[in-house]
């Protein structure tokens, strides 16, 4: 057994009702998008008269939109977990001379606005003809989530005990072999985590998606939702139709990748 | 910064005598690190050089497509740092900093112990608690702003409801009451964060270190002190000072949800930045005060970086 | 980039090891950017902050058809408002300015500054018979920048059944609207809303109080600019205007009009659209009051200009001019004033769209004295504008009186 004592349907109850609480101005976001367009201030607790409106909109918009989105934020963490899963591995478990140097380094990253990083970038891949394109994106939007895979799981892989890499090593496998069949089994934890953000960094980025796009062809829903706050008019129920129905598709896939990864886990832990 | 070689604490990896095999090694051992560290300094090395570069310079519109920009030495500083307003800001800064980490830190790690125990439905509440983070920042902070209205947000018609209080809270438009408001709705958006990943650390605790501690008669909160705590510790600092950077830079959420009014009440070191560089146009002042944020936020770095070299030591 | 930053910035950066993207970013620096010199040009760029979907299909058409007329067809592109001007200054920085670009008119003086725009009269276009708030507007160091097809302001929009309701007639003068307001308040709805954000909009709606007061932005603490925030102070204090100003946008006040929690309130007449197609609502427009019967209204202009970048090929930029020139004919004048509620530019052509549409006659009236945010201080209006909503914000909270609050404006104004 690996987690806590399992409890009954009380705990469910009090777990539905904390999550209620956090969720709230999720719920009311859709009572704000079921308001017909035009007035925007939800009138009461419920949509008594649901408009569908905002939503045929955003349907008809924000399809491409979307699976843009979806294919930038599956490449950078592909992307990140891919550079920092043996970053972070080497700083854990490989006793590297200047560990703590490069650990600033990382978290020195981590302090730079976005405009900065957006600002200088925009005139390098102008000239390097990355403007407007799947990877230019993925690679700026990656930049939040590369330093923080690596911390996270460099402080997951620590704790990972020393006697089983040790026996491992002893057998004769290479440090590859180590990362790939025994730490990273172990890390699964760490995996989903760092993944899950890396993914939601990537999907929340407004400003590189903006900055380094001067054409439509590469365009998240972030920024399709702008299509609807214009200069002069709002149409609010699309925008929230719209952060609402993008949402939809990206939590399926949060929740299954959870909870196929979950499966592998408790596979895994009857060490 | 305390750069160069830090302690090594095991002799292991000082070889003396140098053979080809050793020598690889050792080279291979940075092999992991390299396509990382090549990717940073491009995508970091060259903007932050630039910033720090702009912050002694007169950088204004013109500079953008003249490319002239004189140096002024420290004067960017010196302007930014001798106002009311930056002291002002770097209080604000703080004050909402230490109130977003504690709030988000300890509701996270509530929401992840309660978590940590299996129930039906748990793994897909767990999910669902993710959800604040698909929504684009300028969406939830608009919803905040409603909800928060003084007169016609549902927070207060729900306090009135339940008759906690007569006339409206003015959430957003009282100089005190816009601060904790902004913490709230970042407190609001970083928990998940918190939960999530101090979830995963309390997952990695080996369930042998509990039943030894139950064997040994501990009760929940001997074993929370003695097992659950020092084992996260890697993890939740971690979670602390990515919380702290993170933090200090917030933007979108106070200028969607105040624009960092009332009567600049919310106006912290990142707004005034942006402020500076892209409402009056400083972009040199903006740059400096921008850097005196960076500067913010490694002094927390630093010191998660001596506490995790101590637990490396020991 | 920039030349001066330039030796010690490689140093620095090549011991980082960012060589390679160092090289790339700063190599190109004066480069010869996009299009052929050779004469055919076949395609131009044109970016505005249109992101509405209807406007932007809006105005994506009307380029159509004005670059059909000059022989291109026009890429249009649209970004969020406030990010138009970081945008536009990172393209400046890498000489990628689209061919024709809109901006938001208080801008267009500090983009000309940096020498990113080219002045009108190369093409032969110059702003005559425009009226004096849009040509000062578009004019940097005596020369025209940018021309924009309509102009318009701000105006007071009331509810015309809670007046009646409340036997209360539109207000003319500061004292009127304050009675007005305090008799049109109930329970859940004020009785006016302005927008007191704390951003240039805020400062926009406070403008016109100002300015018809004898207000200036070149000196704020006078007692003059004190009546003008005293009576916006008078009425949140008397509860005829929700302390929530303070947070509001233009568009939240509309939002509030629309949804009947206001009677009265400041806005444009680019809601005008949306005002009539909300059921139920029977809205009037007058010019805003003044605090007493025979002073001059004076409100600030608004309205984009469309401008002709600095760019490496004259062909382009000869085809951007013919395409702006042609969204400023009267035509497009007229067309684009009907399709957004807005007043044609050019005084003949307003007096002809006052004839045709008598509903805006009230407005092309207020044009008339429209001055420009720019017009007096150019480049320095972003920090006199800074302090203005300061000191708004100051005086609405609480904070300060309206003197306190606007002698710190002051200081905020000259950088002191």
């Amino acid at each position: 057994m690996k987690r806590g004592p399992a409890r009954g349907p009380l705990s469910t109850v009090v777990g539905i009702v904390l999550l209620a609480l956090m969720l709230f101005p999720v719920y009311w976001m859709v009572n704000a998008s079921l308001q017909p367009a035009g007035s925007v201030l939800p009138s009461g607790w419920f949509p008594r008269h649901p408009d569908f409106g905002g939503y045929a909109t955003a349907l008809r918009d924000q399809r491409r939109n979307l699976v843009t989105s979806l294919v930038v934020a599956l490449g950078s963490v592909a992307l990140s977990l891919g550079l920092a899963v043996p970053a972070a591995y080497a700083l854990a478990r490989l006793r590297l001379r200047g560990t703590t140097v490069v650990l600033f380094g990382l978290l020195v990253t981590q302090t730079v606005p976005g405009i900065v990083v957006a600002n200088a970038l925009y005139g390098a891949y102008t000239d390097l003809g990355l403007l407007n394109s799947y990877g230019g994106l993925i690679l700026a939007d990656s930049t939040t989530g590369v330093p923080f895979a690596i911390l996270v799981l460099r402080a997951f892989m620590r704790s990972i005990p020393g006697e089983i890499i040790d026996a491992a090593r002893v057998d004769g496998a290479g440090r590859l072999r180590v990362l790939w069949s025994v730490v990273l089994p172990l890390s699964r934890n760490a995996l989903i985590t760092a993944g899950l953000f890396t993914f939601l960094f990537a999907w929340g980025d407004f400003l590189f998606a903006l900055t380094l796009n001067t054409t439509e062809s590469v365009r998240p829903v972030t920024v399709g939702i702008y299509e609807y706050l214009g200069a002069h008019t709002n149409q609010w129920n699309a925008v929230m139709a719209t952060a609402v129905l993008a949402s939809v598709p990206a939590a399926a896939l949060l929740v299954a990748a959870q909870r196929h990864l979950a499966a592998g886990i408790t596979g895994g832990a009857l060490k | 910064m305390r750069s160069g070689s830090p302690p090594v604490p095991d002799g292991t990896a000082r070889v003396r005598a140098v053979s080809r095999t050793r020598l690889w090694a050792r080279v291979s051992r940075w092999l992991f690190l390299l396509p990382a560290l090549v990717y940073l300094s491009l995508f970091f090395g060259y903007p932050v050089v630039k910033n720090v570069v702009m912050s002694f310079q007169e950088y204004s519109v013109a500079t953008f497509y003249t490319g002239a920009a004189p140096f002024v030495g420290l004067r960017n500083y010196t302007t930014v740092l001798s106002t009311d307003v930056f002291w002002q800001a770097l209080l604000t800064t703080v004050l909402f900093t230490v109130g977003s980490i504690a709030g988000q830190f300890v509701l996270g790690l509530a929401l992840a112990l309660f978590f940590q125990r299996r129930f039906p439905l748990g793994g897909l509440l767990r999910s669902l608690l993710l959800l604040p983070w698909l929504l684009p920042l300028v969406v939830s902070g608009t919803t905040w702003r409603w909800m928060l209205d003084t007169d016609s947000g549902v927070v207060n018609e729900a306090l009135r409801h339940l008759h906690l209080l007569s006339s409206g809270i003015p959430w957003l438009t009282g100089t005190s009451e816009a601060l904790v408001s902004v913490i709230l709705v970042n407190i609001w958006v970083g928990v998940p964060f918190n939960t999530a990943l101090l979830y995963g650390g309390l997952q990695d605790i080996p369930a042998r270190y509990y039943e030894a501690a139950k064997l040994d008669g501990a009760g929940r909160l001997a074993a929370f002190r003695h097992v659950t705590w020092p084992l996260l510790r890697p993890v939740a600092g971690v979670v602390l000072v990515l919380g702290v950077v993170y933090t200090v830079k917030v933007l979108d959420i106070i200028l969607v949800v105040t624009g960092g009014g009332p009567a600049g009440a919310t106006q912290t070191l990142a707004t005034r930045s942006y402020e500076l560089s892209f409402q009056q146009f400083e972009f040199g002042r903006g740059a400096a005060m921008g850097n005196v944020l960076v500067l913010v936020s490694l002094a927390f770095a630093l010191v998660h970086l001596r506490a995790d070299r101590r637990a490396r030591n020991t | 980039m920039n030349s001066a930053a330039r030796p010690s910035a490689r140093r620095i950066t090549a011991l980082l090891g960012t060589v390679a993207l160092v090289l790339a970013a700063t190599g190109c620096g004066g480069g010869t950017g996009s299009g052929s010199a050779d004469g055919k040009v076949t395609s131009i760029t044109a970016l505005d902050y249109y992101t509405d979907a209807t406007e932007h299909a809006q105005w994506g058409e009307r380029l159509t058809a004005c670059g059909k007329a000059a022989g291109v067809t026009v890429e249009h592109r649209s970004v969020p408002g406030a990010s138009l001007v970081p945008q536009v200054l990172r393209q400046a920085s890498s000489r990628t300015l689209p061919d024709l670009l809109m901006l938001d008119n208080p801008d267009l003086q500090q983009i000309a500054r940096t020498g990113a725009l080219t002045p009108l009269d190369r093409y032969g276009l110059d702003a005559a018979g425009y009226t004096e708030g849009i040509r000062s507007a578009g004019t940097y160091r005596g020369k025209v920048y940018g021309l924009a097809p309509t102009v318009s302001t701000v105006a007071l929009f009331y509810n015309k059944d809670m007046l009646a309701e409340a036997g209360v007639a539109v207000p003319k003068t500061w004292d009127e609207l304050k009675t007005a307001a305090a008799e049109l308040t109930r329970p859940g709805r004020y009785g006016m809303a302005v927008d007191a954000n704390a951003t240039f909009e805020g400062t926009w709606q406070f403008l016109p109080f100002l300015w018809s007061n004898g207000g200036d932005e070149t000196r704020l603490d006078t007692p003059q600019a004190a009546q003008a925030l005293q009576l916006w102070v008078d009425l949140v204090r008397s509860g005829s205007m929700s302390k929530s100003v303070l947070n509001w946008t233009q568009a939240d006040v509309h939002d509030q009009f629309v949804a009947g929690k206001t009677a009265m309130m400041v806005n444009g007449p680019w809601r005008m659209t949306a005002m009539n197609k909300t059921k139920n609502l029977h809205w009037g427009v007058a010019p805003l009051p003044v605090r007493r019967p025979g002073q001059t209204l004076v409100t600030p202009l608004g309205g984009e200009v469309w401008t002709v970048p600095q760019n490496s090929s004259e062909a382009r930029r000869q085809k951007a001019a013919r395409v702006l020139a042609c969204l400023n004919d009267s035509a497009n004048m007229l067309a684009l004033a009907e399709q957004y509620h807005t007043v044609p530019s050019r005084s003949s052509v307003a007096a002809r769209y006052a004839e045709q549409v008598p509903s805006m006659a009230a407005f092309v009236k207020s044009v008339e004295g429209t001055r420009s945010r720019t017009g007096k201080l150019g480049v320095e209006w972003p920090r006199a504008a800074t302090g203005i909503y300061t000191a708004v914000q100051a005086a609405l909270a609480g904070e300060q009186t309206p003197q306190e609050a606007l002698r710190h404006a002051q200081r905020i104004a000259t950088g002191s």
